[in-house]
């Protein structure tokens, strides 16, 4: 090509990428840069500010709750990591067989993953009700494991495992669809081999299938535990009462006292937190 | 694998489909199932409601009568006092008949329509500009932009609320109804940018070249073979990157929690059917039936795009 058409190609891509990428730019980047600002400042809903040093940074880290919203944090993150990653699997596997009605099924167990939060997180709200509930007409009144009727999504310590499974639940479509393409591709040959081996259907899963997977896996488990840490909606729509992360964040910003400098603070150590996951996915997951 | 299934391996097979099946469905059975039943109906474990009660539906879609007022009877007289303009009569009888109880929901699915509409067009139009000229052009800091895409992409929400909100406060936007509908506006916008940009890259990848190529040398320019050769081919592509993007500012909750608080007849659903859960309890069958009427659309949507959904969701490892 001629240095007139390079340069033209150069002029028009700028131009094009041009809009996106300026609101990207004024509207992402900046705002990280200015959320590293406020968080050494104390600042007012108003938008009023006051310089304070590191005194933001020193309070965070002389507080309990923060400590402590990294505990819920880590628990969510286990429990919904490994969750939706072998339900995604073992899902995958069993729709990968061929049967009658697989295609509805493949649309139904997707319905999760597509729903609004605020209307699904209702529908589990009023599974969990204590009066009305039919967990707890099944706990109580069927199975008889208990005399209690309880109220598991008000009570934190067990809303923290209603939201895990309430999670599961949403987003192991997309772990599924994920590992279902990968298992689609997956030579048949690999599997008559294994089988010419004496390999049982364990054998195979574990000799041939896993490997052939395991790339997509670490991707899922990764972009699993990217997600997740920035995940509010779900928790905080079910059970605002789980005091995960961002909820905590959400809390210190807008509710009660407020205190934006705070809450900018705890974004910037997440967010060096998340740069380093994100720099872990760029180069282990997308140069395999 | 290949060889035929043994009749208990089929029982076994099934019976994980439907367990699978049932666990992926049953909230959206409750759902149903609680908004057609009759409050007295509510502790009945089964799903199939004693009586179908379509009340909660006629309310939230307005097709309850109006109920008649109660008035006292010194008003009445008031009223039936013929020397009052008619003006004054419908200010008096506003006071008795309470509009605190109605839910505007119509008003809210209304907010809630315009604003992912209109950020779906933007974004996908947007997007399918940026997208075409970093899967396509050669152009300085090209990489970087491609690279730049997926990190801000996973660079969630609730790390850049307080920026954002302290940004549209120190430009003034959020002191005023509609600044603050133009910030939650460029909000979403870049909430669905990265994405849509990241999908519609790699669907433009995988068109052969040699399409825009054939096309510019029948004399087309580069614009012309991308508006009339590439756009037309990425129809679906397109439709499903808008209706992906459509529904992320359809079910957004944080942000319009931040920005609309105070500007009531402007929040969208998610917002709207959270305060109404919070502020009124035991109205399970209005809430089940705001919460289906919200879901419908989206569902609708996804099983219209659900074939190239699902191809460009996994090509990207997408959000979620």
């Amino acid at each position: 090509m001629s240095s007139v058409l390079v340069k033209n190609e150069a002029r028009l891509g700028l131009k094009l990428v041009a809009p996106a990428v300026g609101i990207i730019g004024l509207l992402v980047i900046y705002p990280i840069l200015f959320n590293v600002y406020l968080s050494f400042f104390d600042v007012q809903l108003n938008g009023n500010k006051t310089f304070v040093g590191l005194d933001n940074y020193l309070n965070l880290l002389g507080n309990p709750r923060y400590y402590h919203s990294i505990g819920v944090s880590v628990i969510y993150l286990i429990g919904t990591v490994v969750g939706t990653t072998v339900l995604g699997l073992a899902a995958s596997i069993l729709m990968n067989q061929e049967f009658r009605f697989r295609n509805i099924a493949r649309g139904l167990i997707l319905l999760p993953y597509f729903a609004p939060v605020i209307s699904v997180v209702f529908g589990w709200q009023f599974i969990f009700d204590p009066v009305n509930g039919i967990y707890n007409h099944v706990v109580v009144d069927v199975l008889h494991l208990t005399d209690t009727r309880e109220n598991l999504i008000g009570n934190p310590d067990s809303a923290l495992f209603v939201v895990i499974l309430f999670d599961i639940w949403k987003h192991f479509p997309i772990a599924y669809l994920l590992f279902l393409a990968k298992l689609q591709s997956v030579p048949k040959d690999l599997y008559e081999a294994a089988a010419i081996d004496g390999q049982n259907a364990w054998g195979r899963f574990w000799h041939v299938t896993l490997p052939e997977l395991r790339f997509v896996i670490a991707t899922v488990v990764l972009l699993r535990i990217i997600w997740n840490l920035n995940r509010f909606e779900d928790v905080y729509l079910l059970a605002p009462n789980v005091e995960t992360l961002p909820i905590f964040t959400y809390y210190q910003a807008f509710a009660g006292i407020v205190d934006q400098g705070g809450a900018a603070a705890i974004s910037v150590i997440q967010l060096l937190v998340l740069v380093g996951l994100i720099w872990l996915y760029v180069r282990k997951v997308l140069k395999w | 694998m290949m060889n035929k299934r043994t009749p208990v391996q089929s029982v076994i097979l099934y019976t994980l489909v439907l367990t699978l099946v049932i666990f992926c469905v049953f909230p959206f059975l409750q759902i149903l199932s609680t908004s057609l039943k009759h409050p007295i109906d509510w502790g009945n474990p089964s799903l199939i409601p004693r009586v179908l009660h379509l009340d909660a539906y006629k309310e939230l879609l307005g097709l309850m009568p109006t109920k008649e007022v109660d008035v006292p009877a010194s008003v009445q007289r008031l009223l039936d006092n013929p020397a009052l303009s008619t003006e004054k009569k419908q200010m008096l009888l506003a006071k008795f008949s309470s509009g605190s109880d109605v839910f505007p929901f119509g008003r809210y699915m209304l907010n809630t329509f315009v604003i992912s509409f209109v950020t779906g067009i933007c974004s996908t139009f947007l997007a399918s500009l940026a997208a075409y000229a970093i899967a396509r052009l050669r152009f300085p800091a090209q990489s970087l932009m491609a690279n730049g895409v997926l990190f801000v992409y996973m660079v969630g929400g609730v790390l850049l609320m307080v920026p954002l909100y302290q940004m549209s406060v120190n430009v003034g936007l959020a002191s005023s109804a509609s600044g603050t509908i133009l910030s939650l506006f460029l909000i979403y916008l870049i909430q669905t940018l990265p994405v849509a940009m990241y999908m519609l890259g790699n669907y433009f990848r995988s068109i052969p070249f040699s399409l825009e190529e054939a096309a510019m040398m029948d004399g087309c320019s580069r614009v012309e073979a991308f508006w009339r050769i590439i756009l037309p081919l990425s129809k679906p592509m397109l439709f499903t990157v808008f209706i992906y993007c459509f529904v992320i500012a359809w079910n957004e909750y944080l942000f319009a929690s931040v920005f609309l608080k105070q500007y009531q007849d402007f929040q969208t659903l998610p917002l709207a059917l959270q305060t109404l859960f919070t502020s009124k309890n035991a109205i399970w069958d209005r809430i089940m039936a705001a919460s289906m009427l919200t879901l419908l659309p989206v569902v609708i949507c996804f099983m219209l795009a659900n074939k190239h959904l699902s191809g460009g969701l996994t090509d990207g490892g997408v959000k979620g």
